[in-house]
């Protein structure tokens, strides 16, 4: 096999490497996009055999990652669209909390949350994974594809095929509806 | 003055940077007098913050599955 990816370090890329590196990251995506481990699972697959299959085409490890990435994000959006689960859920506006003045319409309390280097814990990780799965799929694929993954805004546009302001609006709200959905868990309680 | 609710729709493009200089003197000028607002673009910033150190996992059942999967696609 010839010009086959390299890792960073210089090595080639085997298919148990790509797999041990990004299986956990596919199937993580998939998950938070469509909601379940059965549908995630489908896409992890057929994204892991397809990339085993253009393992020789990669030009290195950004090349990868950036496919990956594409790939699982059309893939997730392909099967939501065949079983046409596409839900009916009702999208309401986060700024539609705040009160006809403008002021806040409920009140608004500091959290206590581990300082930035401290690993979550498995509590608070799944209260997250579960607001992320409560999002309206209008915001849940731009929230995940930019506070999870890192994705800039034009790399999100590109993939969901939207306009920067459209990304920019739809990831604002997510993050609206994400902070009011965590607030209750992590709200410092009064003393 | 500028409420809460136009300070928190214009939130994200604050915090990027990406606001236009009077927009977000304006935004400063609220925060200094809104504690609540404070508080708000606080936990907003700490949402990224904890949703950006989410694991990435794949449960042993799945990737026992995967991997007899892509065994038999390599063979």
């Amino acid at each position: 096999m010839s010009a086959t990816p390299t890792h960073s370090n210089g090595h080639k890329f085997t298919p148990e490497q790509v797999f041990r590196q990004y299986a956990p990251r596919v199937f993580a995506l998939a998950r938070r996009m469509l909601g379940n481990d059965a549908d995630a699972e489908d896409v992890t697959q057929d994204v892991l055999l397809q990339v085993v299959r253009k393992l020789d085409t990669f030009r290195g490890e950004s090349d990868i990652f950036t496919w990956l990435h594409r790939m699982t994000v059309n893939a997730a959006l392909a099967l939501r669209a065949k079983r046409a689960r596409r839900e009916e859920r009702e999208t309401h506006d986060p700024l539609d909390h705040f009160l006809e003045d403008g002021q806040h319409g409920k009140a608004v309390h500091p959290w206590s949350v581990p300082p930035d280097q401290q690993a979550l814990d498995k509590e608070r990780g799944q209260i997250i994974e579960q607001a992320i799965a409560k999002l309206p799929e209008l915001y849940r694929d731009t929230y995940v594809l930019a506070d999870v993954e890192g994705l800039s805004n034009p790399e999100i546009g590109e993939m969901l095929k939207l306009s920067l302001p459209a990304v920019k609006s739809r990831l604002h709200r997510g993050r609206m509806l994400m902070r009011d959905a965590l607030a209750p868990h992590f709200e410092e309680v009064a003393t | 003055m500028m409420t809460c609710r136009e300070c928190a729709e214009l939130l994200l493009e604050y915090l990027s940077g990406e606001l236009e200089a009077e927009l977000s003197e304006r935004i400063k000028l609220h925060l200094e007098f809104c504690p609540p607002c404070v508080t708000y673009v606080e936990t907003y910033q700490t949402t990224i913050r904890i949703t950006r150190q989410l694991p990435a996992e794949l449960p042993p059942e799945v990737e026992e599955r995967l991997r007899a999967v892509l065994k038999e696609h390599l063979q």
